[in-house]
């Protein structure tokens, strides 16, 4: 084993610190009271974060010397195993790559000023149960949270991050119930904890596929394992492996996207996707930090990373779920967050639908984008949640967006912060300018991938002659009816190369290892250097120091253990790319361009749609709350803003400004290449995964952008406009809206009776299923039950009353009766009187001489006895 | 002339060793007892001391034999007196059947 690296020691360290401080509040909490326990958490997290930046600094360095891959390689060999099931060792190691080291510092950094706003907004809250202060709990959670994520994002192994994963569910459990003596708090919790698990059941089975198929927990193993196992045509992609199941004969392609979709599931739970979204609105029974940190920045992206951990095991079928199950929630939380008053309810179903998006980018292929998404609305949606705190609190605990309105005079801090959020989400942005926030940059890369792939992705030419359908979800009866291979044949059609949209491709299979070197243009920047506009801004920048540095680096040659790729013209590439022009076509090759899935094409245009519907209900929530006139007095005149929760909300604010343009994007783009070849259709960011196409394929993905720019560009301006027409003149006019769409919106405003399906048909279901279960009891097992307890007792009867009572207890009492009457005729006579004892002493020795005279006489003979008796 | 021989002190001796016994046997009273021992003693003695005069070999053998038993029976009296004092003390009464307290 090699020594390790300061970064691994950092990181370890940095997850550990928040679990000191659970202990420490766990075992001394209640001792060290109300404001300190808050201030040791904060502590706590404040230097995990300051491990957290040093490691991001020191890896950008590492990035700048080309030294980072090897640190990543020399990481994965640093393992300690700690146990082993069956041949499969179970390995401890600090994953160590750009993707971990962002996300760690995003976590940390979120985390420690929701923290200092946790401190605040404790202070004006009730936390007292029966007497007893619950306030160090509150952050003795926060730090097991804190605990659990770090330790989440640093494990290299699936097993590991299924353990945190867990303990992240668990914290969020008793959070959502902090307040658990209301009793909508605990039942939120039972809900969150319950929806989960249902979710973390697949993931438990995806687990137990991937190691019984794989062979191992480790995520690059597991994924190396896979590609070679695609490539060589073996294990789950031999051509014979079918799989007996319950009498369907399914084949190995199948088994490997029911693996794929397994580990979706956890992801499904955890980001509150589609069917099991139902819990995250309810969690905002929460305290708000906890809404802020763990239901909008950091556990609910914990399925998002996830994916991206898992996304070199998805096959063509599994993105297509996840890309069906992003598009759903997407589009079904924008519609209801449009209906909702509550503020937290509404930031919740907008957290649902970006979410979506992340879950919808990641089935596209959009692997970039979507963690690039994740970071910047990990930091808009904290800050927007930690302003919904602040209303609340100043507000008297007053949710509902009716009864507030005109706060900005009494809050412009809160108000100008979410204002900031508001346009983040909403994807402000100037097309052609170079000017945006978050939304407009990540979410709209989303959009481009996904435009992408439903209309310049082709399905092979060869496979429309099927039909297109079997090349998606419809797997199943395909491969039933053909031979096992016939699945495979159809995944491998699609070449399998990675690459994202910097330039460079190479093809996997000219390299042994299999692992491909990426050109990246990111490579060589540092923050304050960079000058990457990501997505739309990019397009009319053709700057020379772009080429220079990608011609730089690639003349550097490729560190050791990777194959370098062959790219005859970088820079034609990279100008193309700026350019946005489109001459590099690829040679038609397997792929029809022109042609797209249908399905795929519904789903881009959910998302676009719900492009347009997102700043307007944002801008709904703002207007609503912070401007016209106010309508409740009583919550107007108490409104306030307390220092320790303002300052929170601007280094929030601030970061939105800096994720969105510096640090974030290029180094997710820096995680992304360490692919190896594999099943995958689009891998990162929709880039094809053939050698001779992808070069064309990133041209189009910008096309696709330069398009969107126009398209989605200025989805924001009419969608706010909509919003501020709708609400300008108070509640007037959005009720009489309401009314003229009846039904929809009671359809929203009920939440599709999820809800009440739900309860319907799981909760009511487990009842009656409880009821048949109970009459089965009491009929049929009790029936044996009592049977068999009446033959035991007849059987004890004659065995207890029959022969014990009279055989066993009769020899017994027996002799125990015989020996008392013998020793009682031994004790009748010591009388104790004195003179008995003289005369059985008199008599006795009477006896003695009369009988010593009998034997004298007989001896003598009976002349002597005469005579002794004359 | 009617001589006194051994079979005369005998048959003293056995006379008194029957009026000891029945006292012995019939008496609740202490004293009473120790007068029955008393006497069993002396009939002892009656013949302890005929047989020592009427034995064909001459000596003292028997009368020292005697002589013990009367010293004997003195320590005897003051213990047995001593025991009465102390029953009398404890009880009340010198009878004997009342003693009965270590009677199982």
């Amino acid at each position: 084993m090699e020594s390790y690296s300061n970064y691994e020691i950092y990181l370890m360290t940095g997850t550990m610190i928040p679990f000191v401080s659970f202990v420490i509040l766990m075992l001394f909490g209640h001792r060290l009271g109300k404001p300190l326990s808050g201030w040791v958490t904060v502590a706590a997290m404040a230097s995990s974060c300051a491990l957290a930046t040093m490691t991001l600094v020191g890896w950008m360095g590492e990035i700048d010397g080309g030294t980072s891959a090897g640190l990543t390689a020399a990481a994965q060999l640093n393992q300690v195993t700690w146990a082993h099931l069956g041949s499969i060792p179970l390995n401890v190691g600090v994953k160590l790559d750009s993707l971990t080291v962002v996300m760690y510092f995003m976590v940390t950094f979120v985390a420690t000023w929701i923290f200092v706003f946790s401190v605040g907004y404790m202070a004006g809250h009730s936390d007292e149960v029966d007497g007893q202060s619950k306030y160090h709990r509150f952050f003795c959670y926060l730090s097991l949270f804190g605990f659990s994520m770090l330790g989440l994002l640093c494990s290299s192994s699936l097993l590991f991050l299924f353990v945190f994963w867990e303990l992240v569910g668990l914290c969020s459990y008793l959070l959502i119930g902090f307040y658990f003596d209301r009793k909508y708090a605990s039942n939120a919790a039972i809900k969150a904890f319950v929806t989960n698990r249902v979710g973390d059941f697949g993931f438990l089975f995806g687990l137990m596929m991937v190691a019984f198929f794989l062979g191992t927990f480790d995520l690059e193993q597991a994924a190396a394992r896979f590609a070679e196992q695609y490539q060589s045509h073996i294990g789950l992609f031999a051509g014979d492996m079918t799989i007996d199941l319950l009498g369907w004969e399914i084949s190995g392609g199948m088994v490997a996207t029911m693996m794929g979709i397994g580990l979706f599931c956890g992801a499904m739970g955890k980001s509150a996707q589609f069917p099991l979204h139902v819990w995250l609105p309810d969690a905002m029974a929460g305290p708000t930090p906890v809404s802020a940190l763990i239901h909008a920045a950091t556990m609910v992206a914990a399925g998002v990373y996830l994916v991206a951990r898992v996304f070199r095991l998805l096959t063509p079928d599994a993105q297509m779920f996840i890309a069906i199950i992003g598009a759903i929630t997407l589009t079904l939380m924008a519609l209801i967050a449009i209906v909702q008053v509550d503020i937290k309810k509404c930031l919740a179903y907008s957290t649902l639908s970006q979410l979506g998006y992340m879950i919808f980018g990641m089935g596209c292929g959009a692997w970039i984008a979507a963690l690039f998404h994740l970071m910047t609305h990990a930091f808009f949606k904290a800050m927007l949640f930690l302003c919904s705190g602040q209303v609340i609190e100043g507000c008297h605990h007053e949710q509902d967006m009716r009864k507030m309105g005109g706060l900005i005079r009494k809050m412009p801090v809160t108000a100008f912060t979410f204002l900031i959020g508001v346009l983040a989400i909403a994807g402000f942005g100037i097309p052609l300018a170079g000017i945006g926030l978050g939304g407009y940059f990540s979410k709209d890369e989303i959009l481009a991938v996904a435009w992408d792939r439903a209309f310049l992705w082709g399905e092979p030419l060869e496979h429309h002659g099927d039909g297109h359908a079997d090349s998606t979800t419809d797997d199943a009866p395909d491969s039933m009816t053909h031979t096992g291979p016939q699945a495979i044949r159809l995944v491998s059609r699609h070449a399998h190369v990675f690459g994202w949209n910097g330039g460079v491709i190479a093809g996997a299979s000219a390299a042994p290892t299999g692992l491909v070197e990426f050109g990246r243009r990111d490579r060589g920047l540092t923050p304050p250097a960079i000058d990457y506009r990501p997505s739309g801004a990019s397009q009319d920048r053709d700057t020379s120091r772009d080429r220079d540095a990608s011609r730089g680096r690639d003349t550097q040659g490729a560190p050791a253990g990777f194959a370098l790729a062959s790219d005859p013209q970088p820079d034609e590439h990279g100008a193309a790319h700026d350019a946005g022009g489109g001459e590099h076509h690829p040679a038609a090759g397997a792929w029809q361009r022109s042609g797209g899935d249908r399905l795929w094409r519904v789903l881009f245009w959910c998302a676009l749609a719900t492009a347009y519907v997102t700043p307007f209900y944002m801008m709904r929530a703002w207007w609503m709350t912070f401007m016209g006139k106010p309508r409740d007095e009583h919550v107007y005149h108490h409104a306030h803003e307390s220092p320790l929760m303002w300052f929170p909300l601007v280094v929030l604010a601030v970061f939105t400004f800096v994720s969105s343009y510096w640090l974030f994007r290029p180094l997710i783009a820096d995680a992304a290449p360490t692919a190896s070849g594999g099943i995958l259709v689009a891998g990162y960011d929709g880039v094809a995964d053939d050698a001779a196409a992808a070069a064309g394929q990133l041209i189009h993905v910008h096309e696709a952008h330069h398009w969107l720019a126009y398209g989605v560009g200025g989805s924001w301006l009419i969608a706010f406009i909509a919003a501020i027409a709708i609400y300008r003149g108070g509640l007037a006019l959005p009720t009489r809206l309401k009314a003229a769409f009846g039904p929809i919106a009671t359809l929203l405003e009920r939440k599709y009776y999820f809800d009440e399906v739900y309860g319907l048909v799981f909760v009511k279901g487990c009842v009656a299923f409880a009821h048949v279960c109970r009459f089965v009891d009491t009929y049929i097992v009790d029936m044996f039950a009592n049977l068999l307890a009446r033959m035991t007792e007849r059987l004890a009867n004659f065995s207890g009353n029959g022969v014990d009572a009279r055989v066993v207890d009769g020899v017994f009492n027996g002799i125990a009766v015989t020996s008392f009457d013998i020793s009682d005729m031994f004790r009748s006579p010591q009388t104790g009187r004195i003179r008995n004892y003289v005369l059985f002493a008199a008599g006795g020795a009477a006896l003695i001489v009369l009988f010593l005279i009998v034997m004298a006489s007989l001896s003598a003979g009976p002349v002597a006895v005469a005579s002794t008796g004359g | 002339m009617f001589t006194v021989g051994l079979t005369h002190y005998l048959v003293l001796a056995a006379a008194v060793f029957c009026c000891g016994l029945f006292v012995m046997m019939t008496k609740r009273n202490a004293i009473g007892i120790l007068i029955g021992v008393e006497l069993l003693l002396n009939s002892v003695n009656i013949n302890l001391v005929a047989f020592d005069r009427y034995r064909p070999i001459g000596g003292t053998d028997g009368q020292i034999s005697a002589l013990f038993v009367i010293v004997l029976a003195a320590a005897e009296a003051a213990v047995a007196v001593a025991i009465c004092m102390n029953l009398y003390s404890n009880l009340n009464t010198i009878d004997v059947d009342r003693g009965d307290a270590l009677h199982g």
